[in-house]
């Protein structure tokens, strides 16, 4: 008798689990679920992918190896070019609150200038930096830099990121300043 | 009356085609090169500047020329020491 009771708790429960798979189907093909960027996702669904995101960077990132050389000018001066140029428009400079990009882009990128991201051990915090610049983030606006640019110019660019936040505009305009041909 | 006509009618294409040509310069989508501000380290506070800091010597290498010149594909080929080599998946 409970080997029959299981049995019809196990169909019962294959049916409901095909039911919910089927409405989830219905409800991708539906296309009731609004793709905007203008409509944020709800807490439930922010919760899951910023979960989803930071626990696959933290794995992937974490047998990187550190450079131990990353404090140094000759970093900050190629890693302050390689910013201006490729991420101020979207994670700020320190003179700056806003830019278009940031205005419209869902998820909103961080603004590098202020904060770091909150991953306890520095060393952790660069080897996820490396990796996020390195490989980028999907359904995000972050490309993935690694094509295109070296391991050592990915670096530079974590050295220079690590100085960020304490730079006043006039140290980030000499810094990230190219000089005259 | 005919003259003016022609005349007009060469003009005018022809400053349309200049204004195309001109808002079209790919040198005007390009973002300006920014030459460093020097002269505002002069104005910092020099008693609160550690020049052991690499923000400070990075500053004293640009503003003093050492950072050389940058390449065509936007990275400098300074003579500033090698960072070591790294290699990461």
């Amino acid at each position: 008798m409970v080997s029959f009771g299981f049995v019809r708790c196990i169909k019962c429960l294959s049916v409901a689990a095909g039911l919910m798979v089927l409405t989830g189907i219905a409800f991708i093909y539906s296309g009731l679920y609004p793709m905007g960027a203008d409509n944020q996702h709800t807490k439930l669904t922010f919760w899951v992918l910023e979960t989803l995101r930071e626990r696959s960077i933290s794995r992937a990132a974490q047998d990187i190896e550190v450079p131990l050389d990353l404090d140094t000018p000759a970093r900050l001066l190629r890693g302050g070019s390689d910013y201006a140029a490729m991420c101020a428009s979207c994670h700020l400079a320190p003179d700056k609150n806003e830019t278009d990009f940031t205005k419209g882009l869902y998820p909103k990128p961080p603004n590098l200038t202020m904060t770091h991201l909150d991953h306890g051990d520095p060393k952790d915090q660069d080897k996820q930096y490396f990796w996020i610049i390195k490989h980028g983030i999907k359904g995000s606006g972050m490309p993935a830099w690694g094509p295109g640019h070296t391991d050592e110019q990915i670096w530079n660019l974590v050295a220079f990121l690590k100085r960020l936040p304490e730079l006043t505009p006039a140290q980030y305009q000499i810094l990230t300043a190219n000089v005259p041909e | 009356m005919k003259r003016h006509l022609l005349l007009y009618l060469i003009a005018l294409p022809a400053l349309v085609l200049t204004l195309t040509a001109q808002a079209h310069d790919p040198k005007e989508h390009m973002n300006e090169k920014q030459t460093p501000d020097c002269a505002a380290m002069k104005e910092m506070d020099h008693s609160k500047m550690n020049m052991n800091d690499p923000v400070m010597q990075a500053m004293m290498q640009k503003c003093m020329g050492k950072d050389t010149k940058m390449s065509s594909d936007g990275h400098d080929e300074a003579e500033v020491k090698e960072p070591a080599k790294h290699k990461h998946k």
